[in-house]
């Protein structure tokens, strides 16, 4: 039993958002059926990492990442009878989940209304990127874009330098994870009333909702956050260290004027620790690149983890800057269950990124990869919508099963 | 329709500092949930933060705090003392969740391991906000939200680019990591909560913000497993254009990804003869030769406004998109349309403006109902409300948004 076993999710989502909201729902235990297409395949199916460089629909794992624990249905939206097909999945969902732009799911016959008239208490979250009002809504919006579009990138950067990104398409899994809220709380509705609904999320605006400091300073004041490298303006010391080796680094905090304290006795800096002048945040604040100096002189004779073993020794927040590799080889991360290892009939045994979250009483695990592009089609069409081997071999014969 | 929010009903308890914990229940309140917040003595650490009103720090009149807890309630104990612990167990007893980030080492001395609260109330459900998780060697490791970006590997991914190893890798604004772990938490809570339906009992759930952290480095991380190399922010982007360009009146970024955007922004460049040499002939070249392409078009992008840009090119479905500033999200056309930003007046600290919901669900709207208590407003209340055998009843009227505006 898991937390929503018997739910249904009819995902006509792709790229990574859409499939990152409906990733927390099989997560939870929702049957998460993507509806994808051969013609047109999902973008992160032909994107790398390929075992041996060796490009391939099932072979990405960008795709196998983010698609965990889903089945894979191939239907050609473009055909009539791919559409009949798509509405009876409806018929038997719970949820849709969608991130086309505004008004393609309308034009396929699939809008909210279409679809409501075959499942009265469906419901349906769009997640275009701009929403469905507003005299934008028609634009076009790719992951990469809406960082800056967001606010983000103009809050983000090095000191007197230009706007920077986050290195990743950060909107998109915002937007997912909030799509993913969302859903639920519509479900839940659903429960008590009976009631479905029509959800419209704009990824821009989930990103906003991250950088309300800034938003507020600008309401108040007329002014913006200059963007400020590592530092924070209520913790001094904060801020990423070299360390020894060929671009190693080490996060180091003082939260309070006691972290601090001990963080100066621990690197060996008592004359620092004791000076009455950095007792205070707003002493350290004027002396923050003679405190930075310090640190980093220390920093630079030692590996990342044996600054953090210090220091965490000490009480003080620091942690290695993980590459993928860190990541991969991580002792904690592995006692913490958080991978998932599951044969692929395509790529073998790779490792992936689990579930960031344990559940005592009804434990939630990764039980299968990622789907094969089609890998589900007959399975879906026979056990899940009913359809007899004479309507299957019409459809194939169709060529909407593509 | 429900117009008290889709999950009018369910009471939440909060033990929160800063973001994490507070942004999880936040989610849950603008649902309609009744949240009470149970803050220390001292307050919650969001209170110190700002950005100010008046450029005084005021407890009472923090931007992050007042954000993060509006539809909230909020009560003082401190739950290391015995009184403390004991009001929050009142509470428990017709609690359905309480969402807290109070570290690992100090979750038994505030009273919150999950089995003496289950024997208070065995259908609550708990969520723990941690750091690193409760079961692997760094489970009680000292973090904050620069450490735990640094942990879940996304740090390394980003700051200045190819030739600038001097350069450390950068955080983006902000507390980022705390709001990742926020809105796990909130998806895993109402997962519980799905799985009370069909158990009839609550449980703990642990959350880890460095896994919350990993969980969102795109296609980054299985370049390790699936073909042995490791990325960092100073590997070459394979495909240009993807960068940020000065404009005579601020900055854009150009996304031409596929070769029918990149074919019309040439033509929305005038068609100048650069653009058509042979080393920037497709996306791939553009990439080996981003470093001559960009200076080629950082020359033109100069003579242009961002607005009249971002505009001419959209309309040509090329999705550039500007670096927006704070005021020019406030003053954007289209958010407004949306009515997405909230405006209020808080009896703390008057005017307030905040992001609203990002969502318009059709049947349960998103209302503001309640400004972010301050420190103790309910405390009373509550205290009145236990003598009364009732802790989560509401004396009197609840303080009411003055003025309301957005959806």
């Amino acid at each position: 039993m898991k937390p929503l076993s018997g739910i249904r999710v009819a995902d006509f989502t792709w790229v990574w958002a859409g499939p990152f909201c409906t990733l927390q729902l099989a997560h939870l235990g929702a049957e998460v059926i993507r509806v994808e297409s051969s013609l047109r395949p999902c973008v992160t199916r032909l994107l790398p990492p390929w075992p041996d460089g060796e490009p391939g629909v099932n072979r990405s794992g960008y795709f196998n990442q983010y698609n965990q624990g889903k089945l894979s249905l191939a239907l050609d939206l473009k055909h009539p009878e791919g559409i009949a097909v798509a509405k009876d999945l409806v018929r038997v969902s719970d949820v849709v989940c969608e991130n086309f732009a505004f008004g393609v799911m309308d034009r396929l016959g699939l809008g909210y209304d279409a679809l409501r008239s075959v499942r009265p208490d469906i419901i349906m979250i769009s997640m275009s990127g701009y929403g469905a009002t507003g005299p934008e809504r028609e634009y076009v919006s790719y992951g990469p874009a809406q960082v800056p579009l967001s606010g983000l990138s103009s809050l983000t950067g090095y000191r007197g330098s230009p706007p920077m990104h986050v290195g990743i398409s950060y909107g998109d899994p915002t937007a997912g994870l909030h799509a993913a809220v969302a859903t639920l709380a519509a479900l839940w509705h659903r429960e008590q009333t009976g009631e479905g609904q029509w959800i419209d999320l704009s990824q821009w605006e989930t990103t906003i909702c991250m950088i309300p400091e800034a938003i507020m300073e600008y309401a108040w004041h007329g002014t913006q956050p200059e963007r400020n490298g590592n530092r924070d303006p209520w913790m001094v010391p904060h801020g990423i260290f070299r360390c020894a080796g060929e671009q190693r680094w080490v996060a180091v905090v003082a939260r309070d004027d006691a972290e601090w304290q001990r963080l100066a006795r621990a690197i060996g800096r008592n004359d620092l620790a004791e000076d009455p002048e950095l007792a205070t945040l707003s002493g350290r604040r004027q002396a923050v690149e003679r405190i930075e100096q310090a640190i980093e002189e220390w920093t630079l004779q030692r590996t990342p983890m044996e600054v953090t073993q210090v220091l965490q020794a000490a009480g003080v927040p620091a942690f290695p800057c993980y590459d993928s590799r860190n990541l991969a080889e991580d002792e904690h991360l592995r006692e913490e269950g958080f991978f998932v290892e599951l044969e692929h009939p395509e790529v073998g045994r790779k490792l992936h990124l689990g579930i960031p979250w344990r559940m005592s009483g009804t434990p939630c695990s990764v039980t299968r990869p990622a789907p094969l592009l089609g890998e589900h089609t007959e399975f879906v069409l026979r056990n899940v919508l009913g359809y007899d081997d004479e309507r299957i071999q019409n459809l194939l014969a169709s060529g909407a099963l593509r | 329709m429900n117009p008290s929010g889709a999950l009018a009903g369910l009471k939440i308890i909060e033990c929160g500092g800063l973001v994490a914990a507070a942004y999880a229940t936040k989610l849950l309140a603008d649902l309609g949930a009744e949240v009470i917040k149970v803050e220390p003595p001292w307050g919650d650490p969001a209170r110190q933060r700002g950005p100010f009103p008046t450029g005084t720090p005021d407890p009472d009149a923090s931007g992050l705090f007042l954000y993060l807890n509006c539809n909230k309630r909020g009560i003082v104990a401190d739950l290391a003392t015995a009184e403390g612990r004991e009001l929050l167990y009142e509470l428990v007893r017709g609690a359905d969740l309480l969402i807290h980030n109070v570290p690992p080492p100090r979750m038994a001395r505030f009273g919150l391991e999950y089995e003496s609260l289950a024997a208070v109330n065995q259908r609550l459900v708990e969520v723990s906000i941690t750091p690193f998780g409760t079961v692997g060697p760094y489970r009680d490791y000292e973090a904050s939200d620069l450490t735990l970006w640094a942990a879940g590997g996304l740090a390394y991914l980003n700051g200045a680019g190819p030739g600038s190893d001097d350069l450390p890798p950068l955080k983006p604004f902000g507390l980022q990591a705390e709001f990742q772990g926020a809105l796990n938490a909130a998806v895993a809570a109402l997962g519980a909560l799905f799985a009370r339906r069909q158990t009839g009992t609550g449980q703990h759930v642990v959350v880890s913000i460095q896994q919350c952290v990993a969980s969102i480095l795109e296609l980054t991380f299985e370049y390790y497993p699936y073909m042995g190399l490791i990325a960092s922010r100073l590997g070459q982007k394979p495909i240009q254009p993807l960068d940020f360009f000065e404009c005579r009146d601020g900055w854009i970024f150009v996304c031409c990804v596929e070769e029918h955007q990149w074919e019309r922004l040439v033509e929305l460049m005038g068609n100048p003869e650069w653009a058509r040499l042979e080393i920037f002939s497709n996306r791939l070249a553009r990439g080996r030769n981003w470093d001559a392409l960009k200076l080629l078009m950082q020359e033109w992008m100069a003579t242009q406004s961002v607005k009249d840009l971002y505009h001419a090119a959209q309309a040509r479905r090329i999705p550039l998109a500007p670096v927006s500033t704070m005021g020019d999200l406030l003053k954007s056309e289209h958010l407004q349309a949306r009515g997405f930003f909230a405006t209020f007046e808080s009896p703390s600290c008057g005017r307030v403006t905040i992001p609203g919901a990002p969502y318009r669900m059709q049947r349960t709207p998103w209302r503001l109902r309640t400004p972010a208590p301050r420190l103790g407003e309910h405390t009373a209340e509550v205290l009145a409300g236990i003598r009364s055998g009732n802790p989560w009843a509401h004396q009197g009227t609840p303080g009411k948004v003055a003025k309301e505006s957005g959806s």
